[in-house]
């Protein structure tokens, strides 16, 4: 085997122009498979790792959706969490917030705006004031947006006084809302929020930690079914089992389809380069009828004249693939310091490449081969 | 050795070859000789096992392939025959070696005994130092040497030889019948087309070909 792909290697050798003329389709074919592929699955990576933060083994997330926009403070209730650990086979329950900002009304002199607020975090870069932190029992100074600033004073807010609910606060510092960027209006510190805000946001998710003997779909179909009957809030809206199982699913198939167009669109390249190597190997056919007739001559079979050009033709394609592979690598790594996720060659896409320019080589190589084969022997024998 | 019986062939209309009879023995050389168009390599055609198109009867050591498949007629034509063209008919891209080695890639000669068969018939045939060379760096006489010796590495029985000299010099045309008579006087039977009679003189017999019909001796021709 090994001599006979160095006899291919050789003849490809004897024309490298014009074999790499031919390759050429077959490289930008393939280079173009890999960037897809590396693309998609990179993509699909970080997609389905995103949401599986969402759904770990074992978890249930109830939703409570209500019937008004308006309404913010309804959901679960210390008493639903009692009924919702006391299911058969939840190990422990914790409440959350889809949305976890208080909405709030700020009063400056007589002027009131709804805005609104959320615990600061651990550092907040500021447009206007000192510091990037508000300390836990710094329970009067608040950090507001540039936004509400304007909105409420007219520009001049920072030391002035602001009323939320009802109590005091001075503003310490002013903050800037980048155009992609999302913030609420007012920061507080950890400590006020805890003490006079968390209460008001609306624990609009349950998580349920199911234990592992228990079945977690049938879980979550009687936690649904027990706060339908014993919810405080459920003549307010309505309970149901969030699913980011099959959001991740549906989105994971449209990008596949998009992977499948776009592999369909190379599949065409493919083609167009398959038919270049077919035609090449017409040519190669032709003018080696000599060299045809001196092997037949001297004991080949028409078995060996066939895959003698057939195995050309598939080194020709897999060496082209080869390059192929090479440069859709070269191109990923270009591409991945502009996209924002990291396209990865696969060795699936490294086989799958390969595979495809054997099948190339071998097809299209196929009808030249044949027709080498079935050259009769003595028209061959008079060629010079 | 082989033994022909009535063989006939036409190409449409045209009768190539008639009534041929003909029998060669073991260890003869034999030299058919005639004018272009007379039927001579029509004939060499069908005693190498290269066409099977014809009417009649040719066996070769008493077996018959007339209807032998393709498969098995080229393990025949690798094993037990050998040729050598007018026009060396050697790859152009491929060295000395690489050259007299075509024969042996399709026999089942094993891989470690192949370097000894080609060595022994580049010495045979004179082409020490050579093996590397490709055929354009050769004197016609050497490429017909690295021709001969393609044609005897797999030790055939049998050489067809279709007008060895015909693209060669007088004094390099003795060099090449002097290697020929050596492998006969080894014991290998040859047969060969050639329109040369001094060339023709090399071997054991003659016999006379015209208009597609065999002679045995020049007289009769002439009739």
């Amino acid at each position: 085997m090994l001599d006979k792909v160095m006899i291919a290697l050789k003849s490809i050798g004897k024309n490298k122009n014009r074999n790499f003329l031919t390759m050429l389709g077959i490289i930008i074919g393939i280079a173009s498979v890999i960037c897809i592929l590396a693309i998609g699955d990179g993509f699909t990576h970080v997609a389905t790792k995103g949401m599986q933060d969402h759904n770990t083994k074992n978890k249930v997330t109830l939703e409570f959706t209500a019937s008004s926009d308006e309404d913010t403070k309804s959901g679960f209730t210390r008493d639903d969490l009692a009924v919702l650990e006391g299911i058969k086979g939840v190990d422990h329950v914790k409440l959350t917030s889809s949305n976890p900002e208080a909405s709030v009304t700020v009063q400056h002199q007589t002027k009131k705006t709804s805005a609104t607020l959320n615990k600061v975090p651990k550092r907040v870069k500021l447009y206007r004031g000192f510091g990037t932190i508000l300390n836990s029992d710094d329970t009067g100074n608040i950090f507001i947006s540039k936004d509400l600033a304007d909105r409420a004073f007219k520009g001049k807010a920072l030391n002035k006084r602001l009323v939320i609910n009802d109590n005091v606060y001075v503003v310490s510092g002013i903050y800037k809302i980048g155009d992609f960027e999302y913030r609420p209006d007012i920061y507080v510190s950890k400590t006020t929020f805890k003490q006079l805000f968390a209460g008001q946001i609306s624990q609009d998710e349950a998580r349920l930690s199911v234990q592992p003997s228990a079945n977690k779909k049938a879980v979550g179909k009687s936690a649904v079914n027990e706060m339908k009957k014993f919810g405080e809030d459920s003549k307010l809206g309505k309970y149901s089992i969030s699913h980011p199982d099959q959001i991740s699913k549906s989105f994971t198939k449209t990008l596949n389809n998009i992977t499948y167009f776009v592999a369909f669109v190379a599949g065409i390249s493919l083609l167009i380069a398959g038919i270049g190597v077919m035609n090449v190997m017409y040519i190669t056919v032709s003018e080696r009828r000599k060299e045809i007739g001196i092997r037949r001559a001297f004991g080949a079979t028409a078995g060996d004249i066939r895959n003698q050009f057939l195995i050309e033709s598939i080194v020709l394609c897999v060496i082209g693939g080869l390059i192929g592979i090479a440069l859709g690598y070269g191109v990923v790594q270009i591409i991945n310091s502009f996209l924002p996720f990291k396209a990865v060659v696969t060795t699936y896409a490294i086989i799958m490449s390969l595979s495809v320019s054997t099948i190339v080589g071998l097809v299209f190589g196929f009808i030249p081969a044949n027709k080498a084969a079935k050259s009769p022997l003595v028209g061959l024998l008079k060629e010079e | 050795m082989l033994k022909v019986t009535d063989i006939g062939k036409t190409y449409g209309k045209f009768i190539a070859l008639e009534n041929i009879n003909l029998e060669v023995s073991d260890g003869e050389f034999l030299a058919i000789m005639g004018p272009s168009g007379s039927g001579k390599s029509t004939l060499i055609n069908i005693l190498g096992l290269l066409d099977q198109k014809y009417t009649g009867e040719y066996l070769l050591k008493d077996k018959s392939y007339k209807d032998a498949n393709d498969n098995y007629l080229s393990r025949i034509r690798g094993d037990q025959l050998g040729f050598v063209f007018q026009n060396f008919k050697l790859l152009t891209t491929y060295s000395v070696y690489e050259n007299i080695e075509v024969p042996l890639i399709y026999s089942k000669q094993k891989q470690a005994n192949k370097r000894e068969l080609i060595e022994d018939v580049i010495n045979k045939v004179g082409l020490e130092g050579k093996e590397k060379n490709t055929p354009s760096e050769l004197s016609g006489g050497q490429q017909q040497r690295v021709a001969i010796a393609r044609a005897i590495v797999n030790r055939p029985n049998l050489i067809i030889a279709d007008e060895p000299t015909g693209a060669l010099d007088s004094k390099t045309s003795t060099e090449i019948m002097d290697i020929f008579t050596n492998l006969n006087k080894a014991g290998t039977t040859i047969i060969m087309v050639t329109h040369d009679r001094e060339v023709a003189d090399y071997a054991m017999r003659t016999v006379y070909i015209r208009d597609g019909h065999l002679y045995n001796d020049e007289k009769s021709v002439k009739k």
